[in-house]
């Protein structure tokens, strides 16, 4: 194990450097002139303005619009997600859910958390969080092996160990690198620069990718996050129409929703 | 130091007896058995959970909070009107919950305070074979009492999610706009509720 991830640590301090550049090159060109901006129009508290009650600055109340220099693409990439969840998730799920009984869909769910534990325990350590890495790496040997590959989460239900989720974003987020502008990738829903050059990075630490070749790996990946993608829908039925009964603004709401996260996520980490 | 501290001795109590651990758990305490009694016509539920809401959430400063910067670019007929909507709109969404619950409980975990004259109160929603759902509520000391003004769910502030959708829509489209969504999403709540 040593040998592998000192290995791992090494090809990913490369991976790390060309990371950072990417998004200080993003955050520099496309983000820089827009947050600006907003810090500025950011307004300033008048005493007595306006307002008949006297001014009591409420904790969040300046907050203004996230940059979304990508708004058009974002907004095209929403649609086009909210369509591919409406003509073909849902209804795969729901067929699915049909034949598969919950128990079942809990436990591929199960399946796919576990074999994510790379990034998890990569990432950990990164943060220099080695109790929560260790622990990812004893819930991965319980649940391979006691859990039935990873079917059942005997490590939590039987042990207590919770699982420590962490990626690459985070990582990156924790070091203090700025989130740069938000992304909508199509499939895969809402991100930031950083965190599209996280989910790459973890990609990359898919041991799979190294060993067999690319029209190997690349529809297996493909194929296993649409199994996934279908899965967490039939677990999930109601998420994307309880989101839609509230919102005013769904963009918006997403938006603001997969901000508030990985911002509380970082702020998590630091603790 | 121990000056300010003789100051805080001989100034006159405030007037609230409560906690803002005590003012959570009342609502919810007094919340739970409404929701859960499906014997009652919905109507009188509705209307017992609508006055528990009225008592302890302070919907214009959630209204003002929501609109952020914007707030300040409107006239008060404007600001009286958005915060009758949203106030409507928040409630409506609240009680059409009604139907969604089934027998969670909920545990009410401790406060801490957030600077002078606020609080943050830590819940939980427990559900059967379910992660907990954290939810904390944001509170404001007003005249002796301590009143709610935002939620948050999983870490995510109900108030600034709705702020931002408000500013996307107020900068795009204006907040004319804003009030016609507001407004048609709020008919279809209140149509949903069936009331």
């Amino acid at each position: 194990m040593g040998v592998r991830s000192r290995q791992c640590a090494k090809r990913l301090a490369s991976l790390t450097i060309a990371a950072l550049a990417a998004t200080l090159m993003l955050v520099s060109t496309t983000c820089a002139q827009s947050a600006i901006g907003a810090d500025q129009a950011a307004p300033l508290k008048v005493p007595g303005e306006g307002s008949r009650t006297p001014r009591v600055v409420l904790p969040g109340e300046q907050g203004g619009p996230y940059p979304d220099p990508l708004e058009p693409f974002n907004q095209t990439m929403f649609n086009f997600n909210i369509d591919v969840d409406q003509w073909v998730v849902t209804p795969v799920a729901k067929g699915y859910s049909y034949v598969m009984p919950e128990p079942g869909r809990q436990s591929v769910n199960n399946f796919f958390k576990n074999i994510g534990v790379i990034p998890r325990f990569a990432n950990n350590l990164f943060q220099l969080h080695v109790y929560n890495a260790a622990n990812e790496l004893g819930r991965f040997g319980i649940n391979s092996t006691l859990g039935v590959v990873g079917l059942f989460d005997v490590a939590d239900s039987w042990f207590g160990m919770k699982q420590h989720n962490d990626d690459f974003g985070l990582t990156l987020g924790h070091y203090g690198i700025y989130s740069g502008p938000y992304i909508m990738l199509p499939f895969l829903g809402p991100s930031t620069a950083r965190d599209t050059v996280g989910l790459v990075v973890d990609g990359l630490m898919n041991p799979m990718s190294w060993l067999l070749p690319w029209y190997v790996t690349v529809p297996a990946d493909v194929g296993s996050a649409a199994i996934n993608a279908v899965n967490y829908r039939s677990l999930h039925p109601n998420q994307f129409e309880e989101a839609d009964r509230y919102a005013v603004d769904l963009y918006g709401a997403v938006q603001d929703a997969y901000m508030q996260t990985r911002a509380a996520e970082i702020k998590r980490l630091a603790q | 130091m121990f000056a300010m501290m003789l100051v805080g001795a001989v100034a006159p109590a405030p007037a609230s007896a409560s906690t803002p651990t005590d003012v959570v758990r009342q609502v919810v305490n007094e919340a739970l058995p409404v929701l859960r009694d499906k014997s009652k016509p919905l109507p009188e539920r509705r209307r017992q959970l609508r006055d528990l809401l009225e008592g302890h959430f302070d919907f214009a400063d959630m209204a003002r909070i929501a609109l952020g910067y914007h707030w300040r670019e409107l006239s008060d007929t404007q600001r009286a009107e958005f915060t009758k909507l949203f106030t409507a709109f928040i409630e409506n969404a609240y009680l059409s919950k009604i139907q969604d619950y089934s027998g969670q409980q909920v545990a009410v975990q401790g406060e801490n305070s957030e600077g002078q004259g606020f609080a943050r109160v830590h819940s939980q929603i427990l559900q059967q074979g379910k992660q907990p759902l954290k939810v904390d509520y944001l509170l404001r000391e007003m005249n002796g009492d301590w009143k709610i003004y935002d939620v948050t769910v999983d870490a995510i502030s109900i108030i600034a999610n709705y702020r931002n959708q408000f500013n996307r829509v107020i900068n795009d489209q204006g907040f004319d706009k804003l009030m016609a969504d507001m407004r048609s999403k709020q008919q279809q709540l209140q149509s949903s509720l069936g009331s």
